[in-house]
């Protein structure tokens, strides 16, 4: 899947390490989560749009050959 | 789980590992030397409190976890009951049939407690590289200075079996475990360094 996770972080001068603390997670996996190597939950994905005052689908695109 | 709660978790596994040891060596063989049966079982079963303890550490960490550690330690429970189920199975095999003496049949129960923390760091290992994190071995305390801790402790379970026991043999066993240990930390350290160099071309 992939995502604006990154550039909305970059954008706000979050390192990831602040942005796990915001998320409760640790770094590693918003780490994961930005490289596309880790598909978060439905809830942690709802948590992180509502961070960046996002829609999920704003946020996320489904990506039909990382399948 | 920050850095802190991480060194403090560590500290506190190493901790009940010495105290397991000790009570190893001082108490569990109290037991083949006791005829009342409760105080047989009170010195048989000594050792069990610290292993309680670690798991419980172990589980307190696993709960404070965030939901991609709690995958990768799915992944490591996984390859610890499989390994734990096979270790089973073969020496449940082999002392029905009369290949293992009863006694180390039974001995061999011992091993699988720590057959299960290798087999679950190894499964941990593989699934955190997979999404390119570092799994909790290789978190807070340098993993070289844990390494060293195993080692220093298997050498002295030698030197007390050699020079307190007299039992050579024990003491070979344990000798060759503190080589083993140092021989794979060795080897993992440069893997690891290798994989970094690699990385970084």
């Amino acid at each position: 899947m992939k995502n604006r996770v990154r550039e909305l972080r970059e954008k706000r001068e979050w390192s990831q390490g602040e942005l796990g603390e915001r998320l409760a997670v640790s770094r590693q996996t918003v780490n994961a989560i930005e490289t596309g190597k880790y598909d978060p939950s439905l809830p942690l994905a709802f948590k992180i749009g509502k961070l960046f005052g996002q829609r999920i689908e704003a946020l996320f695109e489904f990506d039909e050959e990382t399948r | 789980m920050t850095d802190q709660a991480r060194k403090r978790y560590q500290i506190r596994i190493m901790l009940a590992i010495a105290i397991y040891v000790v009570v190893l060596l001082g108490v569990w063989p109290l037991a083949k030397s006791t005829a009342d049966a409760w105080l047989k079982a009170l010195y048989a079963l000594a050792p069990v409190p610290p292993i309680l303890y670690v798991i419980w550490l172990m589980a307190q960490r696993v709960l404070a976890s965030d939901e991609l550690e709690q995958r990768t330690h799915l992944v490591g429970l996984g390859v610890a009951a499989a390994a734990a189920s096979v270790f089973g199975i073969v020496s449940g095999f082999l002392a029905a049939a009369n290949v293992l003496e009863p006694d180390a049949a039974a001995a061999a129960l011992i091993w699988v407690f720590p057959l299960m923390i290798v087999a679950y760091s190894i499964g941990q290992l593989v699934s955190a590289r997979r999404y390119g994190t570092t799994p909790c071995i290789e978190e807070g305390m340098p993993l070289a200075l844990r390494f060293l801790y195993v080692v220093v402790l298997f050498a002295g379970l030698a030197a007390y079996l050699y020079y307190r026991k007299h039992n050579l043999d024990a003491a070979s066993t344990a000798l060759g475990m503190a080589v083993g240990v140092g021989v794979c930390a060795v080897g993992f350290s440069i893997w690891r360094h290798l994989r970094k160099r690699s990385s970084q071309q």
